[in-house]
């Protein structure tokens, strides 16, 4: 599922510091688990890379705030460019 | 013989590399080699004075060979640099020596200097003169001695041999190699980067980024500040730091609050003193983007840094006013920044007075998250082709008359994103105090470095230091003094009323 395997990448892209069950079992915000700038813009490389979707944070300020925000965005690109 | 009396003696280390070769520049040193072309006179600005201490009892010998290892280990420190028909070149050397003076602090310490700070003095020296990147190794060095003992070194560096990033690679690097263990060889140098730039992936991403600055590019202001420059002072750029554990304290509690980096926050506050003092509703700045968040490229020691750009809307606040920056304010003895905001820089009031008026704390809540996310947008865009770039904005200044000046710039140059060994603070009264404490002083000036206004977060781990560097055309000392407070008043402030709330 896409909100499994993003709660995977965030956990990645922050070096394993936050655990995938713990972002699932969270669904608060991002940041306010640990997500720091940089570790934001690894996630963003990396769903671009793996999903072949651009994450538009100025489009949608709510795409990097939550699991539940980026699952959306992602879910609705993932729609409208099928690759 | 120094400013200092002390005795120096001349050594060499030399140095044996795995590779060397010629390639082309890597985007972080096309940067940088451009921006030391435009700074002329004010080059030196670009060169970083560094001190690495030597911990434990280590002899002379013992500290050059650790300073060999490092030569050998990045190709970055035997590089030197020139302009060709093809193009500006990255030249490796295989071999070489790098010339080091021996200075002996004695004569320091009897006048109460300790070692290390001869060695920042050094260093201050060392990186006065310019590099003739041609010829000569992108690093200067000097060993402080105190009875023969080695105590600390005294670097210059060419910033395009290391950003701020890569002197903490090499500390951490040095610390290992003075302990006696053996590290492994480096993954990734320029060279590896230069080649890697040079393929589909980074050519799309340069695409990318360049088509965003376009889309911005087509309808920023034109200018930093629309009132005309005055009579500068000489020399024309000067830097002032603001020294301030209250600001340090405030950054902190607001990003928890806030759930966004201290970055995010000193940027959202900086940005909004900015957009006040131009008189306009966004602030337009340029980021100095570390670019680091490959991991190769996280490892490697070498220039990886360039610049990003930062757009933030602002809610109108009645921080701008647009009305008052009109000819004449730059007369000596008036500062821009104090006439919009009236009575915030008459002495006593910068510091105690009330943040500024119609910016609640919500209100500033809202722009620091935007400014964080605005930031992620503006990092994302900050790996390109300088020579792709400069085309672009060629374009536009054909399009819109000229090309827009984007010099206003904000650098946090920490390496964590706290400050440890801060002062703690319970309540507002206590942060009030500490506020008391803050402290401000002109620490550099420059004859020529191009910047209007340029903000930095310097690495100080127990206090909050934010430097500003103005053209003082625009920008008098004494209104450089007056943002800084600003950009405090608004966080301190900020930060009292959490504490209130909380009480």
């Amino acid at each position: 599922m896409l909100r499994e395997r993003l709660a995977r990448m965030i956990s990645e892209a922050g070096d394993g510091e936050i655990s995938a069950a713990e972002i699932l079992a969270d669904g608060g915000s991002l940041t306010a688990l640990g997500l720091t700038s940089l570790a934001a813009l690894r996630l963003i490389d990396a769903i671009e890379t793996e999903l072949g979707v651009e994450v538009d944070i100025d489009a949608d300020p709510e795409a990097l705030e939550s699991l539940d925000g980026l699952t959306a965005h992602v879910a609705g690109r993932l729609t409208r460019s099928p690759r | 013989m120094t400013a200092a009396g002390a005795v120096r003696a001349p050594v060499t280390v030399a140095f044996a590399g795995a590779r060397g070769g010629e390639s082309s520049l890597t985007w972080g040193q096309a940067q940088i080699w451009r921006a030391i072309r435009l700074m002329g006179a004010g080059e030196c600005f670009l060169n970083r004075p560094w001190v690495l201490p030597v911990h434990g009892r280590r002899d002379l010998a013992t500290v050059l060979d650790a300073l060999r290892v490092l030569l050998e280990r990045h190709e970055s420190l035997r590089t030197t640099f020139a302009d060709t028909p093809a193009g500006a070149v990255q030249r490796v050397a295989r071999h070489g020596e790098l010339p080091v003076t021996v200075v002996d602090a004695e004569h320091a310490a009897a006048e109460g200097e300790r070692p290390r700070d001869l060695a920042a003095r050094i260093a201050g020296e060392l990186a006065r003169t310019p590099f003739a990147h041609a010829e000569e190794p992108p690093l200067r060095c000097a060993v402080v001695t105190r009875g023969g003992r080695p105590m600390a070194l005294a670097f210059a560096f060419s910033h395009l041999a290391a950003d701020a990033w890569a002197l903490d690679l090499l500390a951490a690097e040095w610390r290992s190699l003075l302990a006696g263990e053996s590290l492994p060889p480096p993954a990734w140098q320029p060279m590896d980067q230069a080649a890697f730039e040079a393929g589909y992936v980074c050519a799309a991403r340069c695409a990318r980024a360049v088509e965003y600055w376009r889309s911005a590019l087509r309808d920023v202001p034109l200018d930093v500040f629309d009132f005309p420059p005055g009579e500068p002072d000489d020399p024309r750029f000067v830097e002032v730091v603001m020294e301030s554990p209250a600001l340090a304290v405030a950054a902190e509690l607001l990003a928890a609050r806030w759930t966004i980096s201290t970055t995010s926050v000193l940027l959202g506050a900086c940005a909004t003193v900015l957009a006040g003092v131009a008189g306009r509703s966004r602030a337009v700045m340029q980021l100095v983007t570390a670019n680091r968040r490959d991991p190769r490229i996280s490892r490697m020691v070498g220039t990886a840094g360039q610049d990003g750009l930062f757009l933030l809307d602002l809610p109108e606040t009645g921080l701008t006013q647009p009305g008052l920056t009109q000819p004449g304010l730059t007369q000596p003895g008036l500062t821009h920044s104090g006439l919009t905001q009236p009575g915030l820089t008459q002495p006593g009031l910068t510091h105690s007075g009330p943040t500024q008026p119609g910016l609640t704390p919500a209100g500033l809540a809202g722009i620091c998250r935007a400014a964080h996310r605005r930031a992620l947008v503006a990092y994302r865009n900050a790996h390109y082709d300088p020579a792709a770039m400069d085309a672009m904005r060629a374009e536009i200044g054909l399009l819109r008359g000229r090309e827009p000046d984007l010099d206003a710039f904000f650098n946090d140059r920490r390496a964590i994103g706290g400050w440890p060994n801060r002062p703690a603070v319970a309540t507002a009264a206590e942060l009030a105090v500490l506020a008391g404490k803050t402290r401000t002083r002109v620490s550099g000036a420059w004859p020529g470095v191009r910047f209007k206004a340029f903000f930095t977060v310097g690495t100080a781990t127990h206090t909050g230091e934010l430097h500003l560097l103005t053209d003082t055309a625009y920008l008098r000392r004494e209104a450089a003094e007056s943002m800084l407070r600003q950009a405090e008043n608004l966080l301190v402030g900020a930060a009292a009323e959490i504490l209130e709330e909380g009480a």
